[in-house]
C-alpha cells in the first residue's frame, strides 16, 4: 500500500475560511484523517478536511510548493 | 428522557453494584490499555503513527481518570483505585493482560479490544444515571478516531506481506475469545437494561461487537476467529475468568509507583 501526502485544511469557526495547516503521509484516506486530527490537535477545530496533494493542479507557477512533480513524497511541506 | 438519576445512592439497590462493576472494568481496561499503548509511542512504524499512538494513549488515560472519579459517587476512593491496588484486584479485560510485543499486537488491540470497550460505552450513552451519561459522550467522540486508526492499520497489515498478514491474524486470534467473554453470558446485565442504566445485555453487546468487527476483519483479508463460549470460570464482578490480573510492571506504571515519592498526599489513611 503506497504512502501518499495528504494536505490538511481546517477552520476554527463555521464562518472562517479553511486554512492550509500542514500535511501528513498515510497509506489511505482513513488513516490520513486520523493522523491529521491527532497531529494538528492544537485547536478545537470546527472542521478539518484532508486531500491527496497530487489532486492539486498548480495554476500560476510551476515551481510552487504544490507542484508535486518536482518533489518526492518525503519532501517537507513548505507551503 | 427524564432528568434521570443524579446520584448512585438513588440507583435501584440490585443494579448499583452491577453498574459500579461495569464502570470499574471500563476504567481499569482504559488505564491498562493506555499504558500498553504508551510502550509504542516511539516505536510505531511511521512518525504520524507515533503521534497518533501518543494521543490515543493519553485519551485512554483521560477516560480512565473520568471513570475512576465517577466511582466516588459509589463510595469508592478514586486515589486508592488508581494508586493502591495489586494486579489481582484489577478488573481490566483479560485481552490486556500481556504486554504488546509487536506492532501487529498493538494494531489488533487497537482494532478489537478498544472497539469492545467502545461498544460497552455506547450502551451507556443514554443511561438514566446522569453522571455517567454526561461522561460518555466526549469519550465516544475520541474513540471514533481510535477505531478508525485500528481498522486502517489492520487493513494495511492485511494487505501487506504474508508475514505481516499472518502476524495480524495471530494477534486477532489471541484477543478474540477474551473480548467475547468480557461481555458476559447472554443474560448478563439484563436487570440493568430493564432499569434503563444500559441499553444492552451481554448477548446483545457481544452481537453488536461481532457485527461491527466482522466487516473490519474480513475487509482486511483476515478471518473472524471461531470461539466456543464457556463461562464456567467467569466471575461477573471482575468480568474475568482468571484473577491474576494484568502484567505487574504495567500495573506498577499505571499506579505511578516510581513517582510515589512526588505525590501530594491529601491525608494518610487510618491504619
Amino acid at each position: 500500500m503506497a504512502e501518499q501526502v495528504y494536505v490538511v485544511f481546517a477552520r476554527k469557526n463555521r464562518e472562517d475560511p479553511l486554512h492550509h495547516i500542514g500535511s501528513v503521509q498515510a497509506s489511505d484516506p482513513e488513516l490520513a484523517k486520523v493522523y491529521a486530527w491527532k497531529t494538528y490537535d492544537e485547536e478545537r477545530w470546527f472542521e478539518m478536511v484532508v486531500a491527496p496533494r497530487d489532486t492539486f493542479y498548480p495554476v500560476n507557477r510551476e515551481e510552487a510548493p504544490f507542484d508535486i512533480s518536482r518533489r518526492s513524497a518525503n519532501s517537507p511541506e513548505v507551503a | 428522557m427524564t432528568d434521570g438519576i443524579r446520584s448512585a445512592a438513588d440507583l435501584p439497590e440490585e443494579s448499583r453494584q452491577a453498574l459500579h462493576d461495569t464502570i470499574l472494568s471500563l476504567a481499569d481496561s482504559k488505564r491498562i490499555i493506555g499504558i500498553l499503548y504508551a510502550d509504542w509511542v516511539l516505536g510505531a512504524p511511521e512518525l504520524e503513527a507515533n503521534i497518533a499512538t501518543s494521543s490515543i494513549s493519553q485519551d485512554e488515560w483521560g477516560h480512565s481518570r473520568l471513570l475512576y472519579a465517577l466511582l466516588k459517587d459509589f463510595g469508592e476512593e478514586p486515589e486508592k483505585l488508581e494508586h493502591a491496588r495489586e494486579p489481582s484486584e484489577y478488573c481490566s479485560i483479560e485481552a490486556l493482560d500481556q504486554r504488546l510485543a509487536t506492532w501487529p499486537e498493538f494494531v489488533a488491540t487497537n482494532a478489537i479490544v478498544d472497539t469492545a470497550l467502545t461498544v460497552q460505552l455506547e450502551a451507556l450513552a443514554n443511561s438514566c444515571y446522569t453522571p455517567l451519561r454526561q461522561r460518555v459522550q466526549k469519550q465516544l467522540e475520541e474513540e471514533r478516531f481510535h477505531e478508525a486508526h485500528g481498522a486502517a492499520w489492520l487493513r494495511r497489515l492485511g494487505s501487506s506481506s504474508d508475514a505481516a498478514r499472518a502476524a495480524a491474524q495471530e494477534a486477532v486470534n489471541a484477543r478474540w475469545s477474551h473480548v467475547l467473554h468480557w461481555f458476559g453470558p447472554d443474560d448478563f446485565g439484563t436487570g440493568e437494561k430493564e432499569a434503563g442504566l444500559t441499553d444492552g445485555n451481554g448477548g446483545e453487546l457481544r452481537a453488536r461487537f461481532i457485527d461491527r468487527m466482522t466487516p473490519v476483519i474480513e475487509g482486511a483479508g483476515l478471518e473472524v476467529p471461531s470461539t466456543r463460549l464457556d463461562f464456567s470460570d467467569w466471575e461477573s464482578a471482575s468480568r474475568r475468568s482468571q484473577r491474576t490480573g494484568p502484567d505487574p510492571e504495567a500495573v506498577a506504571r499505571a499506579r505511578g509507583d516510581r513517582n510515589r515519592a512526588f505525590f501530594v498526599e491529601t491525608a494518610e489513611p487510618e491504619k
